[in-house]
């Protein structure tokens, strides 16, 4: 059974989750517990809260800010995957973003247009950041980062940072015609290239089970 | 109408000074008026390389605060009339100067020049951002090294950031005899990674070494491999078709004679 509440640390902020099924209160209740364990951990972080389908309205959203803020935390954005919810949090100042559904068949799909093409070098230094899937006609540099809510396609050399389902999506995948990222994310799974040579084969790397497997896209296909 | 370019690296110690000495050299070679200028405020060194130190009287941060006209800080080169250098401050830092001023000083010069060359200071804080500022075009300057390659290539991103039109490449102290052993990047690496036009090649040279010790541009020397790399650039730079050297072909007869008795 999943936390009512689940906070992550992320790059530069922490995520906050809320299970889309609990009662309103109880999120309220599990949130109060959970930042008085913590006692003053959390003080001064930057979060993003993510509440996934649930509709939010203004006055809950008020009361949930009131107890972050309360504690020390800097809410900033509101990944939500209502319209309304949506709305709610920009009149309370927060940046909102859309957020793809929870249920795994959509979030495989194209999470309704929200996808990016693009056709460039992706030089070090520079981040790719997209809430949907990321296409990159072109080739990832080291020392640079792709960072998608949904699957990652590079049709060239991946050698940067890459995260796919970055908002939790396991069922996102990252493939490229030359896969040799420094590192390479998937949802909250880390993995990192081998030592050894390339096989300079276009390759697909995806979860199964509770890691990241990677393998020739040939072989994928036929799978 | 003048060219500001800027010459620019990332990574220390790949050659950018040399660069813009002997461009600047090769272009004023040329006929066309030219001003370098020693953007690494507090870590001079291009006044050096072109034997300049002892005639500093003023430099550009007088120039930016007031102290001097820019005429009266104005360099004039040992040989070449059409040559000068305006020099780094050596008692100040990188934030005496700011971007603004930077590109009011390359506007007092479009009237009497036709290129200006900024040497950027290493890395890519302040002193680099100024020595972009006034840009009209940036070459970057990389060895062909892994780390300097991958530092190159966050310049090309802040280059792109800074809109400044893309930045052309060149590829210093390349070894012939280690890129055909697989032990070095070749030139054509260096450009599929960074994704830049190259503008030139300058292989390893002894003779630069030798130059820059001495005070004295390698444009001067004619048994220099180094010499003809930039005016190669310096004739593509005024819109010349040169073909890149082919430096394979460069490892002269007893290199070629040692090659054919290692084979056996």
């Amino acid at each position: 059974m999943q936390d009512v509440i689940t906070i992550k640390g992320g790059k530069d902020s922490l995520r906050m989750q809320i299970d889309a099924a609990a009662d309103w209160q109880e999120v309220l209740e599990a949130l109060r517990l959970h930042l008085d364990q913590a006692g003053g951990f959390f003080a001064g972080a930057r979060l993003v809260v993510e509440v996934g389908d649930r509709q939010v309205s203004e006055p809950q959203l008020a009361e949930m800010l009131e107890l972050l803020q309360h504690h020390g935390l800097r809410p900033e954005s509101l990944a939500a995957a209502a319209r309304e919810t949506r709305n709610a949090a920009r009149t309370a100042g927060l940046a909102a973003r859309p957020m793809p559904e929870f249920n795994p068949s959509q979030a495989a799909a194209s999470s309704d247009g929200a996808s990016t093409l693009l056709s460039r070098t992706v030089h070090s230094g520079q981040v790719v950041r997209h809430p949907g899937h990321i296409t990159l006609i072109g080739d990832v540099n080291a020392g640079a980062q792709i960072i998608a809510g949904g699957s990652v396609v590079i049709w060239g050399r991946l050698r940067g940072f890459v995260h796919a389902g970055a908002l939790g999506d396991h069922e996102a995948i990252v493939c490229a015609l030359d896969l040799r990222p420094t590192q390479l994310r998937i949802a909250t799974l880390i993995a990192r290239a081998p030592e050894d040579a390339a096989s300079h084969v276009p390759e697909i790397a995806r979860i199964d089970g509770e890691s990241i497997v990677v393998e020739p896209w040939g072989s994928y296909k036929r799978g | 109408m003048v060219r500001v370019i800027t010459i620019t690296s990332g990574k220390g110690g790949v050659g950018k000074t040399t660069t813009t000495a002997n461009l600047g050299t090769a272009l004023a070679l040329r006929g066309a008026r030219v001003t370098v200028i020693d953007a690494d405020i507090g870590l001079r060194n291009l006044d050096v390389v072109m034997g300049l130190e002892n005639r500093i009287v003023y430099d550009l941060v007088d120039v930016v605060e007031g102290r001097a006209r820019l005429r009266q800080a104005l360099i004039k080169d040992k040989r070449l009339p059409d040559l000068y250098l305006l020099p780094a401050a050596q008692t100040r830092d990188k934030d005496s100067v700011g971007p603004e001023d930077m590109i009011a000083l390359v506007n007092q010069m479009r009237t009497d020049f036709d290129y200006v060359l900024i040497d950027s200071p290493a890395g890519i804080e302040g002193g680099f951002r100024n020595s972009i500022a006034g840009a009209d075009e940036i070459l970057i300057v990389t060895t062909p090294e892994v780390s300097a390659v991958r530092d190159a290539d966050r310049v090309v991103g802040l280059v792109e950031a800074a809109e400044k039109g893309p930045p052309r490449l060149i590829i210093n102290r390349l070894k012939p005899q280690m890129v055909s052993r697989g032990e070095m990047l070749s030139m054509e690496e260096v450009v599929e990674i960074l994704a830049i036009s190259p503008i030139g090649v300058v292989p390893e040279d002894e003779a630069i070494l030798t130059s820059t010790n001495r005070g004295e541009s390698v444009v001067f020397n004619q048994q220099s491999r180094a010499r003809q790399a930039f005016s190669n650039i310096a004739r593509r730079l005024g819109g010349e078709e040169v073909p890149f050297m082919d430096l394979t072909e460069q490892t002269g007869v007893f290199n070629r004679l040692f090659g054919m008795f290692g084979k056996r």
